[in-house]
């Protein structure tokens, strides 16, 4: 018996841009918070080459001027310090409740951090872990999936960044996470010729079976709003 | 006059405290039911607190920045806007730390993420996922040394220190020393502003408004709940976990059930249990010292008791087939509770003999692993004394169930503020926390258990130091 309860997953194609994602993010949000009953959500997809900042964040981690970033940067409702997308990056965002799944939001980012250990040791034979104090997922001590979580009323989004074959050169504007002498790396470098969208599936299967649940593509009634030509300068200022 | 208080909200089961990224509502603000008042940030996680009344923000009782142990009161909403003034300003001392301290208790035995014990069932089905301490948030707050914090809990006698409780908790935070003050308060009243004045702090935004009166009088018990009070309302935090959903019945997990046949054989076991409420006030100011170098709570509690046992062999006994077994070592199992149930008791070998610091490294890295199902059966097998700590929930007293193949288990509670009375008739207020020694009469007896007790808290309480020699 299969005992998975259903989820509606999301894989926007192309690259989205980060404004973007984060207004689906809400607009799934706001759906459950609306109904406390609807289906979980998943997001899947890689983002246009962007900063984001957590609510909290210090711009002591930024190496250039907030008021003129190199690439668009946002400061956004989730934990944690700055960090780098681009291409070539898995992003999963779950929209869950996580109440059903715990209500605990440290053990909602060791789940989210186990989702990527098992992936890199069942497909890629690649043995990463955790480094206590510093959530994300470290391979032979870089860092190459960053989490950051925002939640309201236990409604997740944000969520985890996996670094597969992106280029690394955004990070030298920053220091990742706050972290520094913490080198990033990305899978790539361990698996030569390796894709993102070719380790997408997996994610996503490691993902629905630590959370248990059937991920299907969603129905006509439950589409996101239409793409919208964002500025790409929208969300800066907040920083 | 109506005051509901805000809390720290517990948005994890191994989270002691959370640091408040900002105030999403001002004082005098206008506050509906349902709206988000603050974020609260714990480890990568960001959580928006809600309101629970409607009403006005009329405090914030620790600004954005600060660090609070869950289920201390962080801000007060009141639901007139005309009292808004009158909790404003109020600036009674007295109601205002008795706010603030009976919530605090969190922040002293807690430290790991140990929880139940071979506890009673009910414990052992608390949630407790058992990530090491996160050392979460990297509070931009300078941590605390030690003079000021003494200096904070006990006014000269003679020169008596007026503050404000506020600017107590703030001085105690930050590490500003009280009496290099000048208030500016009246009659020199010391103020949260000259605190974070002194300390380098803005004390413009967000303002930090003093205590209220007696109206800060919501049931005790709310402080489990997180942000605010009617436990029907929508919301979240500390709420328990199940694993089921209602209707359901579950089968045990392995672990469930390897718990499950040690809890009944237990039954099979004479055991009798001691009592003794040890002091803190001396064990914590030394935590404080010590936890930059990374030494927990878990790792003090073990070593105190591990030094103790080793002028107490009995106790370290257990009842086997030809007779009374004296473990060769000392080594003491921390219960921990693992997230998808059941619980598991890594083990400090030789904690008498071990350094603080490698206890707590090693205890670190044998939870982390417990979590991960790495540990070796010699590494969660080998006890020859067990220790349960309740304490980061607040919890003031309990008993746990024996393990077999040991002697004894201890039960620590909360470190909690106490009205003492001395013997020579003075009245204080210390920091005090229950424990509670459950044995087999076999082989330890009560004279040999509380003779045992009386030993741990005569160390915990007069010289914590020695336990980092």
């Amino acid at each position: 018996m299969d005992t998975r309860r259903a989820a509606i997953l999301y894989q926007p194609p192309g690259l989205v841009p980060f404004a973007q994602a984060w207004r689906w993010q809400r607009q799934l949000q706001q759906r459950l918070l609306a109904e406390p009953q609807a289906l979980e959500a998943v997001l899947l997809l890689q983002h246009q080459p962007c900063y984001t900042l957590g609510r909290g964040a210090s711009t002591e981690h930024l190496r250039f001027d907030p008021a003129d970033p190199p690439l668009p940067l946002f400061r956004i409702d989730r934990g944690g310090e700055v960090t780098h997308h681009a291409p070539g990056q898995l992003v999963l965002y779950p929209v869950l409740d996580l109440q059903r799944h715990g209500a605990d939001l440290h053990r909602y980012l060791r789940d989210l951090e186990q989702v990527v250990i098992d992936l890199l040791l069942a497909e890629l034979d690649l043995v990463a872990e955790r480094s206590a104090g510093f959530t994300g997922v470290w391979l032979e001590g870089r860092k190459v999936a960053a989490l950051g979580v925002g939640a309201r009323r236990w409604i997740s989004q944000h969520g985890l960044a996996l670094n597969v074959d992106c280029s690394l050169e955004g990070y030298a504007a920053i220091v990742p996470c706050g972290i520094a002498q913490r080198p990033v790396g990305r899978l790539a470098d361990w698996r030569p010729g390796l894709r993102a969208a070719a380790l997408a599936p997996q994610l996503l299967e490691r993902f629905s079976a630590r959370f248990g649940l059937a991920l299907r593509p969603p129905l006509p009634a439950e589409a996101l709003e239409a793409a919208w030509d964002s500025d790409p300068r929208a969300g800066i200022g907040a920083a | 006059m109506a005051t509901h208080e805000i809390f720290m909200p517990a948005l994890s089961s191994t989270m002691t405290e959370g640091k408040i990224v900002a105030w999403l509502k001002q004082p005098g603000d206008k506050v509906e039911r349902g709206e988000s008042v603050l974020v609260v940030e714990s480890d990568k996680a960001d959580m928006d607190v809600e309101s629970f009344n409607e009403g006005f923000l009329a405090a914030v009782l620790m600004p954005a920045g600060g660090t609070a142990p869950v289920g201390e009161t962080i801000g007060l909403i009141v639901e007139q806007e005309a009292d808004i003034a009158a909790v404003a300003a109020s600036a009674a001392p007295a109601a205002a730390s008795a706010a603030a301290a009976p919530a605090a208790p969190a922040s002293a035995p807690p430290a790991a993420a140990t929880a139940p014990a071979a506890a009673p069932p009910p414990a052992a089905a608390q949630p407790a996922s058992a990530a090491p301490l996160a050392p979460p948030t990297p509070a931009p707050l300078p941590s605390v040394s030690a003079p000021p914090l003494l200096a904070v809990a006990a006014p000269a006698a003679n020169g008596r220190l007026v503050a404000t409780p506020r600017a107590r908790k703030l001085a105690q935070q930050l590490g500003v020393a009280l009496e290099a003050l000048r208030g500016s308060g009246p009659h020199g009243r010391i103020q949260a502003d000259d605190v974070l004045a002194a300390s380098g702090q803005p004390v413009s935004l967000p303002r930090v408004a003093e205590g209220p009166g007696p109206a800060v009088a919501a049931a005790p018990a709310a402080a489990a709940n997180p942000a605010g009070v009617s436990p029907a309302a929508a919301a979240p935090a500390a709420a328990g976990q199940a694993f089921g959903r209602p209707g359901e019945t579950v089968p045990f997990n392995a672990l469930q059930q390897a718990v499950n046949r040690n809890m009944v054989a237990s039954l099979a076991v004479p055991c009798f249990r001691v009592g003794y409420t040890i002091t803190t006030d001396k064990l914590d100011a030394f935590y404080k010292q010590v936890k930059g170098k990374g030494v927990t709570m878990t790792a003090l509690l073990v070593k105190a008791a591990a030094l103790t046992l080793a002028r107490h062999p009995q106790v370290n006994a257990a009842t086997s087939e030809a007779g009374m077994a004296y473990p060769a070592a000392i080594n003491v199992a921390v219960a921990v509770a693992m997230a998808d149930g059941g619980l598991i008791t890594p083990v400090l070998a030789a904690a008498d003999r071990t350094d603080l610091y490698s206890l707590s490294r090693h205890w670190a890295e044998l939870v982390e692993r417990a979590r991960q199902k790495q540990l070796k059966p010699e590494e969660y097998s080998t006890g020859s004394f067990t220790l349960s700590n309740l304490g980061m929930f607040g919890v003031d007293r309990f008993d746990a169930i024996l393990p077999p193949g040991t002697g004894a288990i201890l039960a620590v509670a909360a470190s909690r503020p106490a009205v003492v009375a001395g013997n020579d008739s003075s009245i204080s207020i210390k920091r005090q926390m229950q424990v509670n020694l459950t044995c087999d009469h076999r082989t330890i007896y009560g004279a040999d258990a509380a003779a045992f007790l009386k030993d741990l808290a005569q160390l915990i309480e007069t010289n914590p130091e020695s336990l980092a020699l």
